[in-house]
């Protein structure tokens, strides 16, 4: 009925909010890139150049990418037990899934905080340890990689429990009876049903958590220090500190490209894995 | 870890032909304060393909859910191939199951799924593949084992779901409304389908459905249930022409119901007061009733034991009501008449090549039928009936 009709003036208004939306998107990605390849003098490649070049810069670029990983995978696998539980305990699901969720319903920087409180050399987890006198000297918790990956695998936890319980959930409802009559026990009808149905969910998670956190900001500063910087928190201090926004805008170009390189691999490997299941 | 080996399928397979018998001893199923099933006593022979008709509710799934094992009876006993059962959980009975929805693995290939119970029984790859390929044969699907399910029409979904249970070579065969969500066209070939394989294995199957068409073209035997009870068992003939009560009869098959009162019982023949005046019924006919004069009691007649006859027609030794025919519907083969005697609306149908001689719609005719004919029935209690049959 409608598909015929010709678009009324009234219905394209309704396009505008999206317009708005799409031009600010396309404006601020231009920005960025028109500043990042340019120095204060005009266009140029300055800043890429000293960025893919130094050392200090590369160890930035490593501790990025490998502390994310690092947060996605142990995220998963902390993620995947909780996720079974929440799977099995129907009746306490709604109940238990609030309890995952409701560390975001506190700020981003009071949790960080709370961790330093926590992992501090006079903090409550060394404070214990001393006490109990099973160390001597307080442990380095935080204030390098350690603390950062504690930092971000709390925050981005519940990311991870829900999107494998999501799929638990798509398991349809008889299929660990039918491989019970079949002649499985419970642990293999674990292994070769629910786990491999589970595990596009494991890895969608395992994606996005990695995308998230290398381009965390907070966590880094607060729970690595000056000393142990992420791309995100040296942007930060390009923008705060040194007020130089052609470097940073090239830092951000650089994290763009890191994020889509590797989203591409990773979808590659998940491809390689779990194949198409549909 | 080892699967848990069904040591009943090793132990019984030299005697494959005597495999398969089901025995329900006085087994009841109750949830808190609700009893599911209570008192059922069954018998099922090796081979057989028997099917558990009723309405949803009665405890159909629930028996078979009992057989295979899911779940655990309150009281009795299960037995199969004269082993008690009681205990044993699903894997460790000589059963296979077809689910409602099926339930197969979505990520696995058609092979993939009927190979999965014989890799678990770690069967060696050349004997595993000759097994999968010739039960894939079995059902028709041979030429699909490289497939993933979600490529599969509906139909064939069925046939890998029976592949894959069957290809264990199981004593019984436990299906619950497999057929359920299929169109009417489909469904009637697959019901073709099962019972030809039921036949080439020999294996028995229980068959759960709420169709009683499905469960007449199929069945060797059918469990009428209904309330938790078993309200008949039976071969398909005789349960449509025998009912055991009111109940039974109106599942199976369309039923006329004429209301009545027993005037008296003598030995042999029971007289009625009905529509058309009082009659007498050979005492053959009463199903499970044995009225004392003046209680109600319904007489049961099927359609096609219902003739019409021209007004001035010889009705032999049959009774013969005056009627009115309402409605003439030819349905292909048959004739379907609606008429009415009195205030009493009945169904009759008749072959359509002897229409000819048949009234048309709004003619007066003569309605007969034979005494022997009638089946005299305890009317069905007035809030039973509303929820379908409770037995007093």
């Amino acid at each position: 009925m409608t598909e015929t009709q010709a678009p009324s003036p009234a219905k394209a208004l309704l396009l505008l909010p999206v317009l708005v939306l799409l031009g600010l998107f396309f404006a601020s990605v231009f920005q960025l890139f028109s500043h990042g390849f340019a120095d204060a003098d005009g266009w140029s490649l300055r800043y890429f150049r000293q960025i893919l070049h130094r050392s200090d810069y590369q160890v930035i670029f490593a501790r990025t990418i490998l502390s994310s990983l690092t947060v996605a995978l142990v995220s998963v696998a902390l993620s995947y037990p909780i996720a079974l539980l929440l799977w099995r305990l129907e009746r306490w699901r709604n109940t238990l899934l609030i309890v995952v969720l409701v560390p975001w319903l506190v700020s981003l920087v009071v949790r960080t905080y709370g961790w330093l409180v926590l992992l501090g050399p006079k903090g409550v987890i060394n404070g214990m340890l001393a006490w109990t006198g099973i160390i001597q000297q307080p442990l380095a918790l935080m204030f390098n990689d350690l603390g950062i990956v504690i930092g971000l695998t709390h925050v981005l936890i519940p990311f991870a429990v829900i999107s494998i319980l999501s799929s638990l959930l798509a398991i349809e409802s008889n299929l660990e009876e039918a491989s019970g009559v079949l002649g499985a026990s419970r642990f293999q009808t674990f292994r070769r049903i629910v786990l491999p149905l589970s595990l596009p969910g494991a890895f969608t998670a395992l994606i996005v958590i990695f995308l998230a956190s290398i381009g965390a900001i907070v966590t880094p500063i607060v729970l690595g220090g000056m000393s142990h910087q992420f791309v995100g928190s040296q942007i930060y201090q390009e923008v705060m500190y040194t007020f130089n926004l052609n470097k940073a805008a090239a830092w951000s170009i650089c994290l763009l490209a890191i994020s889509f390189l590797s989203l591409l691999l990773l979808k590659a490997i998940e491809r390689r894995l779990i194949g198409p299941l549909e | 870890m080892s699967p848990a080996q069904p040591e009943a399928l090793a132990q019984a397979a030299p005697s494959r032909a005597a495999r398969g018998s089901i025995h329900v001893t006085s087994v009841a199923k109750t949830y808190d304060a609700t009893t599911v099933l209570s008192g059922l006593d069954l018998a099922v022979e090796a081979g057989t393909f028997v099917t558990l008709l009723g309405p949803s509710g009665c405890g159909k799934t629930t028996l078979l859910r009992l057989i295979a094992g899911f779940i655990q009876p309150s009281a009795g006993k299960i037995a199969i191939d004269g082993r008690d059962m009681a205990g044993l959980p699903p894997q460790r009975r000589p059963i296979g199951m077809v689910f409602q929805n099926l339930a197969l693995f979505p990520h696995f290939s058609v092979e993939e799924n009927v190979a999965y119970g014989l890799r678990l029984r770690n069967v060696p790859e050349p004997e595993l593949r000759r097994k999968v390929g010739s039960f894939l044969d079995l059902v028709g699907l041979g030429h699909l084992g490289g497939r993933r399910i979600s490529q599969l029409s509906g139909g064939q979904k069925q046939r890998v779901a029976l592949a894959r249970s069957l290809v264990l070579e199981p004593s019984i065969l436990l299906l619950d409304e497999p057929l359920s969500a299929l169109d009417l066209q489909l469904r009637k070939q697959l019901q073709v389908a099962l019972k030809e394989i039921q036949r080439e294995l020999s294996t028995t199957f229980v068959f759960v459905t709420h169709d009683q068409e499905e469960a007449t073209l199929m069945s060797d035997r059918i469990v009428v249930m209904s309330a938790g009870a078993i309200q008949q068992y039976d071969t398909p003939p005789a349960i449509y022409s025998q009912a055991a009560n009111l109940f039974v009869a109106k599942f199976v098959g369309e039923l006329n119901e004429i209301p009545g009162r027993i005037a008296a019982t003598t030995a042999g023949t029971v007289e009625i007061d009905g529509p058309g005046g009082r009659h007498a019924l050979p005492a053959s006919g009463l199903r499970g009733y044995s009225p004392a004069p003046g209680a109600p009691c319904v007489i049961g007649l099927r359609p096609e034991r219902i003739a019409i006859l021209p007004p001035d027609a010889d009705a032999g030794g049959s009774i013969v009501l005056p009627g009115t025919v309402i409605e003439r519907i030819a349905l292909g083969p048959v004739l379907r008449f609606v008429l009415r005697c009195g205030e009493q609306r009945l169904v009759a149908v008749r072959l359509a090549s002897d229409g000819a001689a048949l009234p048309e719609a709004g003619a007066a005719c003569r309605i007969a039928f034979d005494p022997a004919d009638a089946q005299i029935f305890e009317p069905l209690a007035a809030p039973a009936a509303a929820s379908f049959g409770e037995k007093p």
